[in-house]
């Protein structure tokens, strides 16, 4: 171990006293280095603070949101008089109130706008990342590497936490290592046979954006015909697909029409769907799914209001949203927030659409009275509004103190980076309890880089098996090469020998592409695509398998790719599931952990559902097509800048090499 | 905005809007009834320098119920340096008077109070009005007193300080603390008939969890410090030991000795001071030298601000599990290595 005091070594006994463990250089680098701080939430807040008193003094630091109330329990630089303003703005104000000497800029702005590009990134000598999301943390790890600037990454999630160095060519990089996938259902678990209550709780997102929001053809509610369990042999199954496809779902209208024409009335919607009585009743038709399983039982609207009630008591002494209520009780909450959501839908004009918000109460009314509607047909037991936020949400429960641990160790971290003492730095997981080596904080040893990265390796290749007859242009830019491979912008062209272009990033220039199959450009299997994103300076070379084998609702598979993984826990460290990642899904992201068992713990993406006051860009899941926002025309300035936002991912297994 | 302040002492079992919306995420990790015995503990904090802010900071943010910071010492440029909570132009104030403003606005729901008395100067039963006390900065011999005082009447204790890159904290819950771990919970398999290996295996349901009672006890501080080492258990377990517990005692020695912890400003002085201590303490306990190398010196001056951090954030949170009964506790002390970047708990004292 260096000793850090040598003959050279001077006493510092005015300012810098508390930096008496650092060499005189490194005290001096610190007052002149400049430093990146991405995100000023949980870890951000903490970070800040731990930064200035530490002696860093030029500091910028960039977060697109602004202060919602139940960040007031962690993220300290906030007060409630701040609620609705823009996070790294307060936080530069509350840190400069006990240190006015540093200098510190702060960005309202997304880390994903091109106007931070690697110019931008040389400027530090550092960047350290406080984020709660997959798609920041991949841009932010190629911009480092491409600017070869030293990226400390972190993530915490209820009492779990992560801290780790990333540097190029030294260390694996963010992407070296394939991270499991957020966690999907398939189509017809949501629509016909669903047994758990997260999928009545997606599957009520789903309406939500049906009846009142964006129509998305992934995510349907009414009975799937196609489902492959349904019929006795694949020949009827086909003939049913196309059936399906050729008519719309079988010659029914499209939900929202149907909606519209009966005047959104709640009990007409309660009656079919929708729900709960007429489209259940056609599943039961569909008598081969439930030989095994125990039936729906549909619910009609005269009959439950016609049934005794079985009110609740004053709630005693849980939380409001706690409490469970009764068929009859979520019956009404169906109804009035069907209502309120009318008015709405009315108040926004000609061919408004909503976006689902856990914190618009109607919304989230709705999504609770549906859910629970459906449990209750499907024999399970119901949820409080309480359990179904969170589910619905992706709501990572989060503390001050796991975030303090975590921002200290950066700190640790970001001092050993500077002295460019790479081969002192450590990965560090924060457990909840001690292993058996009485460890509760547990450093490992960081990874060199992998060289088949397809992030960081000198030629990074990849590749995709899809059915180039049926992936259509603009799949394969919002669901693989953005969503997948975390490109921004992509630009992507044929190795044809003509060098096609299929994809520009420049707005309209291939539009007309978009709809067309990947066949019509001549593509076919062993295709080879250069795909650049140039803010990102990045290339990645895809091959192309044809395949006409994949499984129902999967459109591509990267091939080599670690499967998805849901780890059993063996020893859980809590009996909850952590929801994270997925920031705008309506599919959830329930994962389970794997134990600690002896030093795994998950990093952990903690994405949730943004507020109201916060969200612009529309709901987004990594099973439906993606909505491209341009950040120029988001006009209001205090609400959430974001360009395309990707969905988060699940934890992810790493295991201590101490 | 009529609640805050003016609820009513004792067992109130309704949580308001307010306190359900500003702590959700929390409430969502340790439940509605760890929030509600936080919000009925007053704690004492002994000691505001950079680990004090820290778990200051914490436990406000937690919502416990009053928080008392007593410190007598005032303000300096380079304790205001140390922390957030202090104002620039607070020197020459009382430390614990200058960090009140910003220590209440991080939650103005909880009471939040100042003593500027010397720890030394108070009575027992000052003591027995708080759920638990925080003791940092403080003489051994204090903290033996205040433990021995307190674990009796189920006060829980805890001890925290930072030197350098080091840090530690020793909690003494007493004989017998109750706490609830949560659990998920066992189901039987359903009956299938070709369940094969499977059916042997209990199913565990990831949704459905339960509350598990348990009981735990903790030694004193004084037994804690005065391990007898020069019996062969002892010796054999020594390999395993880590180093700061010897870092510790010399630490407690030399603020004995000298009345303060070791100074930037006195640096050759004191750690020549540091290694004396550390032969004599060694050989009291029979033990050699080299389980301390001499590097040590160079590595524990002054409070390190993530160091702070991490220490705080570990004991702050100790001091919410035992407040709120729920989880199970580190069993009794927590080091910390900032150069390492490692963090272990371990248990000294009879078993």
């Amino acid at each position: 171990m260096r000793c850090y005091l040598d003959e050279s070594y001077t006493i510092f006994s005015t300012i810098y006293a508390n930096l008496i463990g650092l060499r005189k250089e490194l005290a001096d680098s610190l007052s002149s280095c400049r430093v990146l701080v991405v995100g000023a939430g949980g870890i951000g807040c903490e970070l800040l603070k731990n930064l200035v008193l530490t002696g860093f003094k030029n500091i910028e630091v960039i977060d697109l949101d602004t202060i919602d109330v139940s960040n007031l329990n962690r993220q300290f630089l906030f007060q409630k008089k701040h609620v609705g303003k823009s996070k790294a703005q307060v936080a530069k104000e509350s840190v400069l109130r006990f240190c006015p000497s540093a200098n510190i800029t702060a960005y309202h702005d997304s880390i994903m706008n091109p106007d931070y590009n690697v110019e931008f990134f040389r400027n530090f000598q550092l960047v350290m990342n406080a984020l709660d999301n997959r798609a920041a943390r991949n841009h932010v790890n190629r911009m480092c590497l491409a600017a070869d600037i030293p990226l400390i990454e972190s993530g915490t999630a209820g009492y779990l936490g992560q801290v780790t160095v990333i540097k190029k060519g030294q260390t694996e990089c963010y992407e070296c290592q394939p991270k499991p996938t957020q966690k999907t259902f398939p189509g017809c678990t949501i629509r016909n046979t669903p047994s758990e209550p997260i999928h009545c709780i997606v599957w009520a997102k789903y309406l939500f954006n049906q009846l009142f929001g964006e129509e998305d053809a992934d995510q349907e509610v009414s009975p799937d015909t196609a489902d492959p369990e349904v019929a006795w042999n694949p020949a009827d199954a086909a003939a049913r697909a196309t059936a399906s496809n050729k008519d719309g779902d079988i010659k029914r209208v499209s939900t929202k029409e149907w909606a519209r024409s009966t005047g959104y009335d709640p009990v007409k919607l309660f009656n079919k769907v929708q729900l709960f009585k007429d489209d259940i009743m056609y599943l039961l038709t569909m008598d081969k799914l439930w030989k095994k399983r125990k039936a729906p039982l549909p619910l009609d609207w005269t009959e439950i209001h016609q049934l005794e009630s079985s009110q609740e008591e004053a709630f005693g002494t849980g939380l409001k949203d706690q409490q469970v209520l009764g068929v009859q009780g979520y019956a009404q909450l169906f109804h009035r927030s069907v209502e309120t959501l009318r008015s709405q839908l009315i108040e926004k004009g000609e061919g408004a659409e909503l976006v689902w918000d856990k914190d618009d109460p109607p919304a989230m009314d709705f999504v609770t009275a549906a859910a629970n509607l459906r449990m209750n047909v499907f024999s399970m037991n119901m949820k409080s509004r309480f359990d179904v936020k969170s589910m619905a949400g992706n709501i990572i429960p989060a503390i001050a103190t796991t975030n303090a641990v975590i921002a200290g160790l950066i700190v640790l971290e970001a001092l050993k980076t500077l002295n460019s003492d790479f081969d002192q730095c450590r990965t560090i997981f924060l457990n909840k309890q001690p292993n058996p080596r009485k460890k509760l904080l547990v450093p490992c040893a960081l990874d060199p880089p992998n060289p088949n990265c397809y992030v960081c390796a000198s030629k990074p290749e990849v590749t995709v098996k899809l059915n180039v007859h049926k992936t259509i242009v603009q799949a394969l830019q919002d669901k693989i090469l953005k969503e997948k491979f975390g490109m921004v912008a992509p630009d992507v062209q044929i190795e044809d020998g003509k060098g096609t272009i299929l994809i520009s990033s420049e707005e309209g220039e291939t539009e007309a592409n978009n709809n067309k199959f990947l066949s019509d450009f001549g593509i076919r299997n062993g295709s080879r695509l250069q795909a650049d994103d140039f803010l990102q300076d990045y290339t990645l070379l895809v091959n192309l398998i044809h395949s006409e084998e994949l499984e129902k609702d999967v459109e591509f598979e990267v091939v080599g790719d670690a499967p998805d993984k849901a780890p059993a826990p063996s020893v859980p460290e809590e009996g909850k599931n952590i929801a994270n990642g997925n920031k705008d899904s309506a599919q959830p992201s329930t994962s389970s952990k794997a134990a600690a068992e002896d030093d795994d713990v998950l990093i952990v993406d903690s994405d949730e559902e943004p507020s109201s006051s916060t969200m612009e860009a529309s709901p987004e899941s990594s099973n439906r097509k993606r909505k491209h926002h341009d950040a120029d025309t988001d006009a209001t300035a205090s609400k959430r800048k974001r360009l395309d936002q990707q969905p988060a991912d699940d934890d992810e297994d790493i295991i201590a090499l101490d | 905005l009529a609640l805050a302040l003016s609820r009513p002492r004792g067992e109130d079992n309704i949580i308001s809007e307010e306190e359900a919306a500003q702590y959700d995420r929390q409430i969502r990790l340790w439940g509605l009834d760890a929030q509600k015995r936080l919000r009925g503990s007053r704690v004492l904090l002994v000691g505001l320098r950079g680990l004090g802010a820290e778990v200051a900071k914490n436990l406000i943010l937690a919502g416990v119920k009053g928080l008392t910071l007593l410190d007598h010492e005032q303000v300096t440029e380079e304790s205001r340096r140390a922390q957030f909570l202090i104002p620039v132009d607070a020197d020459g104030q009382n430390q614990a008077q200058a960090s009140l403003e910003r220590a209440q606005l991080l939650n103005p729901m909880v009471e939040v109070k100042v003593d500027t008395d010397a720890v030394e100067s108070k009575l027992d039963d000052f003591f027995f009005r708080f759920d638990a006390v925080c003791l940092t900065r403080c003489s051994k011999d204090l903290m033996v007193r205040v433990d021995q005082l307190c674990a009796s009447r189920n006060i829980k204790v805890f001890c925290g300080d930072v030197y350098g890159y080091h840090g530690y904290m020793f909690s003494d819950l007493g004989q017998e603390h109750h706490y609830v771990e949560e659990k998920p919970k066992v189901v039987k398999g359903s009956n299938e008939a070709n369940d094969g290996p499977e059916a042997k295996k209990r199913k565990v349901d990831p949704n459905e969890t339960t509350m598990v009672k348990k009981t735990i006890s903790f030694c004193s501080l004084k037994e804690a410090l005065e391990v007898d080492w020069t019996n062969e258990k002892a010796k054999s377990s020594l390999k395993r030991t880590p180093a700061d517990y010897f870092l510790l005692q010399v630490l407690l020695k030399f603020r004995t000795d000298k009345g303060r912890d070791p100074q930037p400003d006195s640096f050759a002085e004191d750690s020549q001071l540091l290694l004396q201590i550390r032969d004599d303490v060694l050989e009291t306990m029979g033990l050699s030298s080299e389980l301390l190398p001499n590097t040590f010196v160079s590595y524990c001056f002054s409070e390190m601000a993530p160091v702070c951090a991490v220490v705080g954030g570990v004991l702050g949170q100790e001091i919410v599990k035992a407040l709120s009964q729920r989880d199970a506790p580190h069993r009794n002390f927590f080091f910390f290595d900032g150069l390492k970047g490692s963090g272990v708990v371990d248990y000294f004292g009879s078993k």
